[in-house]
């Protein structure tokens, strides 16, 4: 793309509509987990391929900054890999990476990275439902009033009925997560394992719905807590063997602290490895470091 | 005996309204619609009292308000003019038509019951009969598993539903069931008030009766009190110890029930009675 012929400017969308974007975003941050509605804007993507989370990156990002965009934990499927060239294309003079420490934008789909972010990053996430009422609720007139008088007991009942009916809560992403002890948002379809990441994280941790047009966010040193049952205890994803009880290590890394996704072999067996691309590939470099040393 | 209910001029009126229309409507002009702005007046200067442990039963033809009644008490609609203070508890009364949303739907969970006469509309049927108790009990702040599986079995035992039913969904139980399960719901919070709204309408004569026996057992053992509204007078005369009369969104007539059915002294009582018997 020409940009300097075309007259893009600079983060493709107008001043105005950044303005509007930012403007939203304060107010997600000031209200902690609140749906902040926004003019989402035609992108020169489908809605429901990250459009919500282009337009915080594209109205957030400056020439200093540095992007990191990871889709399902992978910098290289094709979605992180066409948001970065267009992010690279409409934005002169902004870095991209693959390294979340060098990262100060980070636009996700569907994970949290597995290093620890810190103070001076943002995470931006693609969201496909914001409400996480909208199992429970379809009228959003409704989901609204019960946002405001944070009446979630239907969400607990379906934790309920999930006890009841199979002995163990059936969400495994997208968990409904309660920010600042008031609004419940969905954290996006990120796997349970993600979810205490959320929890007093140091970063600034921003949801964008192009789709539904709303941005919430959960600031930083904020309280994000899953919605349970007193006595039913919140549990992730542990990657264990059913029968020996041992955790599966990443086939590549070797990894055995990780999130972990399975591939099925042609003999019946599966291989697991990391799910964060960037992750893995971080401590092979570190093991092969260590090989050298020595 | 102390009120547990205050109920001082509870009006309600359907559009826009008008400085004439409670001097145009009424059981004396035989109407409910105002003749100058054409609203209709479901009901106005409703005011009685209510007993610690008693049985109020309000009747009526259908029209007359009964309902609308019963909905501002549960506040589900806004009433235009009126008060009804809610005694009792450790705080001081509560003026039911002033509190917003959210006061409401607390106050709502935590001390009142409502039981509708068609069950689609207290029960939830996409999640189990246990599931709708557990709905109440996790709204009104109980969020323990355990605790509300056993809270749950033991209210369906006192309501003669099989507990072993349980875990099924109201959908496949009988009219009965469904309707023991919503008062085994309304139940649940331990309620100062229970507002029953033709709970045994459109079922058979002997379930009925076992409906109506149950009602009587949870009055006399938790001292619940209760409003029920009805047109049923065979209902009345076996629950309420008192009953309003009620025309045209107006009380015509209140008194002990015995006195109002024997002995009545409005126009539309007697009609009413006498058409009955």
């Amino acid at each position: 793309m020409n940009t300097a012929k075309r007259k893009i400017p600079f983060g493709f969308i107008d001043d105005q509509a950044k303005r509007e974007i930012r403007r939203s975003i304060l107010k997600a941050i000031a209200i902690p987990g609140y749906q902040t509605p926004y003019s989402s804007r035609e992108m020169p993507m489908a809605r429901g391929f990250g459009t919500g989370g282009l337009q915080l990156t594209l109205s957030l990002v400056g020439r200093q900054d540095v992007v990191k965009v990871i889709d399902q934990g992978s910098d290289d499927s094709v979605n992180a890999v066409n948001i970065r060239q267009f992010v690279q294309d409409v934005c002169e003079g902004v870095q991209t990476t693959l390294r979340t420490q060098e990262a100060s934008l980070i636009q996700t789909r569907h994970r949290i990275p597995e290093v620890p972010l810190r103070e001076d990053q943002v995470l931006v996430f693609q969201v496909p439902y914001p409400d996480s009422l909208v199992i429970v609720e379809s009228n959003e007139a409704t989901r609204k009033c019960m946002h405001g008088e944070g009446d979630y007991s239907r969400l607990l009942v379906k934790l309920y009925e999930d006890m009841v009916h199979f002995k163990k809560i059936t969400l495994s992403h997208r968990y409904p997560t309660q920010i600042h002890t008031h609004y419940v948002i969905d954290p996006s379809p990120i796997p349970r394992y993600d979810v205490p990441r959320l929890h007093q994280a140091p970063n600034l941790f921003l949801f964008g719905a192009g789709r539904e047009k709303k941005i919430y966010a959960v600031p930083p040193y904020t309280e994000a807590r899953p919605l349970v049952l007193d006595d039913i205890p919140f549990e992730v994803e542990d990657f264990t063997h059913p029968e020996t009880g041992d955790r599966y290590c990443c086939e590549v890394c070797g990894s055995d602290r990780s999130f972990l996704e399975e591939f099925k072999q042609a003999d019946g067996g599966s291989v697991w490895q990391c799910s964060d691309t960037d992750f893995c590939a971080s401590m092979l470099e570190a093991a092969e470091a260590a090989e050298g040393v020595i | 005996m102390k009120p547990i209910l205050d109920v001082k001029g509870l009006t309600r009126i359907h559009g826009k309204s008008c400085d004439g229309c409670l001097a145009a409507t009424g059981p004396k002009v035989g109407g409910n619609q105002c003749p100058h702005c054409g609203s209709i007046v479901a009901c106005a200067d409703v005011s009685f009292q209510l007993m610690e442990g008693e049985i109020l039963g309000i009747i009526g033809e259908s029209g007359s308000g009964k309902s609308t009644v019963i909905r501002l008490l549960y506040m589900l609609d806004q009433a235009l003019a009126g008060g009804a203070l809610l005694h009792g508890g450790e705080e001081s009364a509560i003026d039911l038509m002033a509190l917003n949303r959210a006061q409401a739907r607390q106050l709502r969970d935590r001390h009142m019951g409502i039981v509708h006469q068609n069950p689609r509309l207290g029960l939830n049927y996409q999640i189990s009969a246990g599931g709708n108790i557990a709905e109440r009990l996790l709204m009104s702040g109980n969020r323990r598993y355990h605790d509300i599986r056993r809270i749950a079995s033991e209210l369906l035992v006192r309501t003669e539903v099989p507990v072993s039913r349980m875990d099924d969904f109201p959908g496949t139980f009988s009219g009965g069931m469904q309707q023991r399960v919503q008062i085994a719901k309304a139940l649940s919070t331990r309620p100062r008030l229970l507002l029953l709204d033709e709970v045994t309408t459109g079922l058979d004569l002997s379930v009925q009766a076992r409906i109506l026996d149950l009602i009587l057992e949870l009055q006399r053992e938790l001292g619940i009190s209760m409003i029920v509204v009805t047109h049923d007078l065979g209902v009345i005369r076996l629950l309420a110890s008192r009953t309003l009369v009620m025309k045209t969104g107006r009380i015509v007539e209140s008194g002990l029930t015995d006195q109002v059915l024997q002995d009545p002294q409005h126009a539309y009582t007697q009609q009413l009675v006498a058409s009955a018997l």
